[in-house]
């Protein structure tokens, strides 16, 4: 072992020399490779869809895209209105004209309903009225009161366009499920394919909605109400795709505006370190090269850039910066001896080349264990953050050996670096001496706060809660509070039906049982998940036989023969119709419950949802049903992909140990360095649970560089502890030489990083915030791992030998 | 402007009371074709059966039949359906009144044979569907030229015969609140004055609907659209369609007029 590790460090010292002699070849050709792959740059694209979180094939996926294509988008946008008094002629007025402002100028509108044009049917003697609520506008007393009177006793109405208090009115607005983008202009040629199937042949299918349509309609609502809004007047606006819209908005900002200055503090640290430009320059050319390229792959490879993707370039910084700057504190702490660049580049990657390889793909290793996970771009992360690792590899020793060789290097010591290096030094002579002296000491301290961060872990709770990612004060997380509370919900689940038969929804008793389950439905609630309403066809049905029967009250029933539903359901297609299609298909086959729910944390939901299937499985065994809709969806995703993800991560510690175990040559010292890998994990998790901190999909992010960082430092300190060991004999001379020469590149890289990641701590989303502090306090207790816990474990494993 | 559906020739031509110091914003061509359209016979005491057939996305069909009646009374048209098929809405009978005068919302009794019993419908919004069709209420009646303005495009061929294409832009917010489209292209077959194709935008759900009338035929010499294929579609994907045809068309059928009243209706056929 000893002699493998020899011959890969002269290999790698070799591979030095020569690429330092053949710098301008090497340059050359690697600009040409780079450029190539950069030139793919440009036709990146952004994906920051809610559908993007999942794989195209995913059975839950299609499922959705079904119920979709039949009933169009269940999202839909709500503008909340809170005036002084809902039914006052002046306000009624306001309202109509925002409506017909809207309809006129947001695009892709499908439907926009508010109490201005709400379906009212009722039955005057012989008469039968289907009109818009607001077909007359009201002028005086009399006529206001009632159409107050029936806008409040129209179940459809409540808590969907009207609170039950009356205090707050809405506008829904639903937009088209199918993307405009590319359709034909010759508007004759609609005539040559009538007897065409419908259904069209694979790949022509239209897009669904785009997101940048989706934000142009989000975009435009808010645009309109603003000119409305009043302090008089207050006017909320919610519903999952502005959610989407803003969230998206908020992350694009942070993470962009915190990665640059992340960049900027970095290089900041960096020179404060080695006080010379090029100790900045080098591993900046090499983190950003590393990043264009990465995103360039994803370009070939025609992967999009998605929300959780967005943390790529955090990772490539933390993984660039580490390998080249290694590589730079042995180069340069060597070149102010030996005053020869040649030979310090040649004996710096001599001596750190094996360890950056092994960190390389340790880091690669654990991230390509994500590769199966079922959410779609944590997958993609995995694969392409693993491939940026690599990439990031190989620019560092091909690169850096080039651009030392042909960039000018003061090899004097100016006086701060001097006073700079011996404040270093001495903290690791001081660290070195206490570590090996009092190992025990150390173990027992350090088991102590591992038990106690251990009993913190179980009161981790998993969360999807993107709401509460966004500042309390963000408009859009008071809006849809405000709007969940006092109108009980902003988003929908769905339940499909199906009957598999033509006119299957005659059968009044099939009819009777989706009522009855609508109304078990609502007393479902899981601490702040209910669910808010119920609406299906059956409350249409309800709606006309009142109607039908002189407005009876007591008609607010569904009619109980088969005949009498079919020619209800056939008036309905003939004089409200065009919403039948709403809750029904064409066929009757297939009917469509609504449950209005709040927008809560999506762990929330699943407990939900099985009661639900629960109650379905045992009353409707005759009917095939679904459960659906994007968030019920969505919530379920998460909810595997947080077991998936930990799973995947138990994967990574297993084939790291592994590795560490190759590349020790050791079992019982691979096993125990991997006691130094794991403690900053332990810790992290504890923080999480003792601060209770949501355990969600950023916070798992957190755990991936996490990992790769805590493994980088222990690799570094175990590969220089065998060396010097194997020269000396003495364990604790080891341990004095290797925080000498790896220890000092740890604790740079250790202080750039964890002030890179902790001035996200800045960041105005809450998962960021968190995201930078996990980040930099697992960078830090890495460092703690392997600056006390490693020299503790290797004096009391390792004998004193006589070489 | 003639609408399609009457252009099937259930409804009589109604004279346009258009003054005439009008002044035109369109083209005089155009409405000199529409008004032609518009002045053709298209018979009266008219009988048939209307055989619909739906076909939604999915490609599943539905057929419903019904029994058609109607006559004209002066200016106005009555019209009598009963439904033939499918069981559960047999005896299912409209009665309409279709009134000349704009200002005036038409009449619409419905017979449900399980309730037994008649209910008059108020609704002044045309754009909804007839009969889970893609024909809409302001497709059956009539509308007033002078609520459009028309402009004729270019000339064409309709299955070998020539034809004028000619754009229809309603003048009012009203006008397109009422019928639902916001535009149309109307083909004018140019011998018969036929409208034999149509394209109508609609207001809501960027949907655009293509009427096509494939079969005409003469019948006591007045010419009748038979069979018509209306195709529902969003961008490039159809969405709906129905097939509309007429069997058994007869005119002159001596209808009286207290055949459309709601006690007959509800005596069924």
């Amino acid at each position: 072992m000893k002699n493998i590790r020899n011959r890969i460090e002269i290999q790698f010292s070799a591979f030095a020399r020569k690429i330092y002699h053949h710098r301008i070849k090497t340059i050359f050709l690697m600009l040409i490779a780079i450029g190539a792959l950069l030139s793919q740059l440009p036709t990146i694209e952004i994906d920051t869809s809610t559908e993007a979180f999942l794989h195209k094939s995913d059975p839950a996926l299609l499922t959705y895209n079904n119920f979709r294509d039949q009933f169009g988008r269940d999202e839909v946008v709500i503008v909340a209105l809170k005036p002084k008094q809902v039914f006052d002629v002046n306000f009624l007025k306001t309202l109509a004209k925002l409506h017909t402002e809207l309809e006129e100028n947001v695009p892709y509108i499908d439907d926009i309903t508010s109490l201005v044009n709400a379906r009212n049917t009722r039955g005057e003697g012989d008469l039968l009225i289907v009109e818009d609520l607001l077909e007359n506008r009201p002028k005086t007393a009399g006529q206001l009161q009632m159409i107050k009177q029936r806008a409040m006793s129209n179940p459809m109405y409540e808590n969907m366009l009207i609170s039950k208090d009356g205090t707050f009115t809405t506008i829904i607005i639903r937009t088209q499920s199918l993307s405009s983008a590319g359709q034909k202009t010759d508007i004759m040629e609609g005539f040559d394919d009538f007897d065409a199937d419908i259904q069209a042949p694979a790949g022509t299918k239209r897009k669904y909605l785009t997101d940048e349509e989706n934000t142009e309609v989000v975009v435009a609502v808010e645009k309109i109400i603003k000119k409305y809004q009043s302090d008089d007047l207050p006017i909320y606006l919610a519903g999952s795709p502005a959610v989407v819209h803003f969230l998206k908005e908020a992350m694009m900002s942070d993470m962009q505006k915190f990665m640059l200055l992340a960049i900027l503090t970095v290089s900041i640290m960096l020179y404060i370190m080695f006080r010379r430009i090029s100790g900045v320059f080098l591993p900046m050319v090499i983190v950003i090269l590393s990043l264009l390229s990465t995103i360039s792959l994803m370009a070939i490879f025609g992967v999009p850039m998605k929300l959780v993707t967005e943390i790529l370039p955090s990772f490539i910084l933390a993984v660039g910066v580490g390998s080249s700057v290694h590589i730079l504190a042995i180069f340069f702490h060597r070149l102010r001896k030996t005053k020869n660049k040649e030979k310090s580049i040649v004996f710096a990657l001599g001596h750190s080349g094996l360890a950056v390889v092994m960190t390389n793909l340790t880091t690669a290793a654990g991230l390509m264990s994500f590769a199966n996970a079922s959410v779609a771009p944590v997958a993609e992360l995995g694969i392409f953050a693993g491939a940026g690792v690599v990439l990031a590899f190989i620019y560092t020793i091909v690169l850096l050996p080039a651009l030392i060789a042909i960039i000018p290097l003061s090899t004097k010591k100016t006086e701060t670096l001097r006073k700079n290096n011996r404040i270093m030094d001495k903290v690791l002579e001081n660290i070195a001496r206490f570590s090996t002296t009092h190992p025990k000491k150390i173990l027992f301290v350090s088991f102590c706060i591992v038990a106690i961060a251990f009993v913190g872990i179980f009161s981790i709770r998993f969360s999807h809660y993107p709401l509460k990612w966004l500042p309390e004060t963000s408009s859009i997380r008071v809006a849809t509070e405000k709007i969940d509370k006092e109108l009980n919900g902003s988003m929908s689940m769905e339940v499909l039906f199906k009957t598999n038969r033509e006119n299957g929804l005659y059968d009044p008793e099939l009819l009777n049982r989706i009522e009855t389950a609508g109304k078990e439905f609502v007393k479902i609630s899981n601490q702040e998940m209910f669910i808010g309403k119920a609406w299906s066809v059956t409350t249409l049905l309800k709606e006309i036989n009142q109607a039908l029967n002189e407005n009876n009250p007591d008609a607010y029933t569904i009619p109980q023969s088969k005949p009498l539903v079919a020619q209800e359901f056939l008036l309905f297609e003939n004089s409200g119709s065009d919403d039948l299609e709403d809750f029904v298909d064409s066929q009757f086959s297939m009917a469509r419950l609504t449950l209005k729910v709040p927008f809560v944390d999506g762990t929330l939901f699943d407990p939900v949802e099985e009661e639900i299937a629960a109650y379905l499985n045992k009353n409707f065994a005759d009917v095939e049903f679904q459960i659906t809709g994007l968030v019920a969806l969505l919530a379920k995703t998460f909810n595997n992909t947080i077991t998936s993800m930990a799973e995947s991560y138990f994967i990574a510690l297993v084939v790291i140990t592994l590795l560490m175990i190759l590349l020790i040559g050791r079992i019982r010292i691979g096993l125990l360095s991997m006691i130094p890998n794991l403690v900053p994990i332990i810790l992290m998790l504890g923080v999480i649970g003792w601060f209770g901190f949501p355990m969600d999909l950023f916070t798992m992010m957190v755990a991936s560089i996490a990992i790769g960082l805590a493994v980088d430092d222990t690799i570094h300190f175990m590969h220089n502890f065998r060396r010097y060991y194997e020269l000396s004999g003495d364990p604790e001379k080891a341990v004095f030489d290797t925080l000498h020469s790896t220890g000092r590149a740890m604790l740079v890289t250790s202080l750039v990083l964890s002030v890179g990641f902790f001035i996200y701590m800045f960041a105005s989303m809450q998962n960021i915030i968190r995201f930078g502090f996990l980040t930099g306090f697992t960078i830090i207790t890495a460092l703690a791992a392997d600056y006390f816990i490693s020299p503790a474990l290797m004096i009391l494993a390792n004998p004193k030998k006589t070489v | 402007m003639k609408t399609v559906f009457r252009l099937i020739g259930l409804t009589l031509m109604i004279t346009f009371l258009i003054p005439p110091s009008f002044s035109m914003a369109d083209d005089e061509k155009a409405r000199e074709i529409m008004q032609k359209v518009d002045d053709r016979n298209d018979g009266d005491n008219q009988t048939s059966e209307m055989i619909m057939t739906l076909i939604d996305k999915n490609d599943e069909e539905r057929i419903r039949k019904l029994s058609v009646f109607s006559k004209d009374k002066g200016e106005d048209t009555l019209r009598l359906m009963f439904f033939l098929h499918p069981a559960d809405v047999k005896d299912t009978s409209f009665l309409t009144y279709d009134y000349d005068d704009p200002d005036k919302d038409d009449d619409q009794w419905l017979y449900l044979p399980a309730l037994k019993k008649t209910k008059r419908i108020a609704s002044s919004d045309k754009s909804d569907s007839f009969m889970g069709s893609d024909l809409n209420y302001s497709d059956m009646t009539s509308r007033n030229l002078e609520d459009y303005d028309f402009y004729l495009k270019k000339e064409t061929q309709v299955r070998g015969k020539d034809a004028w294409v000619i754009e229809s832009k309603p003048r009012s917010k009203e006008i397109i609140d009422e019928t639902g489209y916001t535009k149309s292209l109307v083909i004018v077959q140019k011998d018969i004055d036929f409208v034999v194709r149509a394209v109508n935008w609609e207001k809501t759900g960027d949907s655009v609907k293509y009427m096509d009338m494939v079969k005409l035929e003469q019948i006591d010499g007045i010419w009748v659209g038979t069979e018509m294929h209306v195709a529902k579609k969003k961008g490039n994907q159809t969405v709906h369609k129905t097939i509309l045809k007429f069997n058994n068309v007869k005119f002159n059928q001596g209808l009286e007029e207290d055949l459309f009243t709601v006690r007959r209706m509800e005596k069924g056929l």
